[in-house]
């Protein structure tokens, strides 16, 4: 996978590529323009129709796994964490909401930092050699990076079994593992691919492919908070586990 | 397919900026008003290093004013340095709604519905935040609700017309000082655990001061004509986590059974949600 050393791209001090900037998923960026134009402009429908771009569609279920899936996407989509506001996790977060809200990347020489427009996300990669820590529990999971040439590899363990990879139910749980590699291939564009195992899940591990661009030069993050307004009692609560359906 | 962002409130909005002006406001240390005698070490433009994770040594967050010792807190003085009886200078009417407030606070406490903290609030919280800094770049990352700000160069204008949780920041060094002001402030945070608050026209100028190597000087001052009957200002000392491998950990609200939201610590057994597919689909086949 990896690259020659990139002519042209940016350089830290210490010779590694420099990453820092905003970014966004740019086949996403374009499937949503596209979706918002032929829905009047309506944000919402273009989030909910650019679902799964860059993803191996049909991920590799396993077949318990795939009856979940089905029956979560058709009977209860509330499930669907993103609904409940909550941080999206690992690799849905590179891959959906940065096609509308960038994500900005800070390399501090001990730390790569990922900050997301999205829900506030906020993931510190050391780059120390450290190893994850034991009985920790994350939305994000746990990362670790390290170089190898130009690519930015990142190990992601320790979820917490509670994210989806997309709107349409498509989940990993808690035994999911990422290796997610970033690779500047010119001054604008990273090319980005997560590598997903999950044995409780999925029959082999499958990779999501994607490029991320470079925003242009004046923008800037903008805050953005997201907090449960409308409360579907129904709805909610078969989201928790059918232990309260009213309609018992 | 909207069906998800029913649920939502957000608060995006389009911006424009550029970075990279931080540099025209480096190394100016003749206007270094502070007198600190501590010399930081620097970044390669120069700039004063203030990476690392920092925690506050107070328990401010009970009460900016002081308190006695209560639940395993110890007694806390005033971090109000100015009025220096340590008292906020409220108008009339919004001390009245500051009583009202703490009468209420179990509930009425922004922080009960793991809204993000606000400034300068989350700087005092019983949890950790990290300063990450690069050559242009400046942001805080805090341990509570993930929240975070970057602080853009004072050379970009504030975004005038929407609020934030976290305000809009934009800073500059004085010296070894790094100056944030801070504006665009809601109304929907408070500025402690006791009810003490500030209105959406509350502008925070913060005050960052290296006084060691792990030791950092913190004052803020707060200004808000709708609600105090002058500028006042707090100070406090922040010190560094030196413990190898210190990191800030996730921190997401969960809602619970109750329908309240509550911090789940991810080193808790509770924030790992364990499967079992074949009882889920049976209890879904005898709730279709």
């Amino acid at each position: 996978m990896d690259k020659a050393k990139a002519a042209g791209i940016p350089r830290l001090a210490d010779g590694h590529p420099d990453l820092q900037g905003l970014w966004h998923n740019q086949s996403g960026y374009e499937a949503a323009m596209a979706n918002m134009r032929n829905a009047n402009g309506n944000l919402a429908v273009a989030l909910g129709d650019f679902h799964g771009a860059g993803f191996p569609l049909p991920l590799p279920y396993l077949p318990i796994a795939e009856k979940v899936k089905d029956y979560r996407n058709l009977h209860d989509p509330y499930h669907d964490p993103e609904a409940h506001c909550h941080i999206p996790g690992v690799p849905r977060e590179i891959e959906q909401p940065t096609s509308l809200f960038p994500f900005q990347i800070i390399q501090d020489e001990k730390n790569l930092v990922l900050l997301f427009e999205y829900t506030h996300d906020v993931r510190i990669i050391p780059e120390d050699g450290s190893s994850h820590p034991k009985h920790y529990w994350a939305w994000d999971g746990d990362s670790r990076g390290r170089w190898e040439g130009d690519t930015f590899v990142v190990d992601v363990a320790n979820f917490n079994g509670r994210t989806w990879l997309d709107m349409e139910a498509n989940f990993v749980d808690e035994n999911e593992h990422v290796v997610e590699r970033y690779t500047m291939v010119d001054p604008n564009a990273i090319e980005y691919s997560a590598t997903v195992e999950d044995p409780t899940v999925f029959t082999r591990p499958w990779t999501l492919h994607l490029t991320l661009k470079r925003n242009p030069p004046k923008e800037q993050i903008v805050y953005y908070d997201c907090h449960e307004g409308e409360r579907d009692v129904e709805h909610y609560t078969r989201s928790e586990g059918n232990k309260a359906n009213k309609h018992e | 397919m909207s069906r998800h962002l029913l649920f939502v409130l957000i608060l995006p909005v389009a911006l424009a900026t550029c970075l990279g002006l931080w540099a025209q406001h480096a190394g100016g240390g003749s206007e270094n008003k502070g007198a600190d005698s501590y010399s930081p070490s620097r970044l390669s433009d120069g700039t004063p290093d203030f990476r690392g994770i920092w925690q506050a040594r107070t328990t401010a967050y009970v009460n900016i004013e002081g308190h006695p010792a209560e639940k395993g807190v110890a007694a806390a003085k005033s971090i109000i340095i100015d009025p220096p009886e340590g008292k906020i200078p409220y108008l009339a009417d919004a001390l009245t709604q500051r009583t009202k407030n703490y009468e209420n606070r179990a509930s009425a406490d922004p922080a009960s519905n793991c809204f993000q903290a606000g400034v300068p609030r989350a700087t005092y919280l019983p949890t950790p935040f990290q300063i990450v800094q690069s050559v242009g770049n400046l942001a805080i990352v805090y341990t509570d609700n993930h929240a975070y700000r970057i602080v853009l160069p004072s050379a970009i204008p504030h975004d005038d017309g929407i609020d934030f949780f976290m305000g809009d920041s934009r800073g500059h060094w004085e010296g070894n000082t790094l100056v944030v002001d801070v504006t665009d402030l809601g109304d929907q945070t408070w500025l402690d655990a006791a009810g003490n608050y500030h209105s959406d026209q509350l502008h925070v100028v913060e005050r960052y001061t290296l006084l060691g190597p792990d030791t950092m000087k913190y004052e803020a001052t707060m200004e808000d004509p709708m609600v105090y009957a002058k500028p006042w200002t707090v100070r406090l000392l922040l010190d560094r986590d030196k413990r190898p491998g210190a990191r800030i950990i996730e921190d997401e609200c969960l809602e619970g059974a109750d329908g309240l939201w509550h911090h789940v610590s991810p080193f808790d057994t509770k924030a790992v949600a364990h499967h079992d597919y074949k009882a889920e689909l049976e209890a879904a086949q005898k709730n279709p």
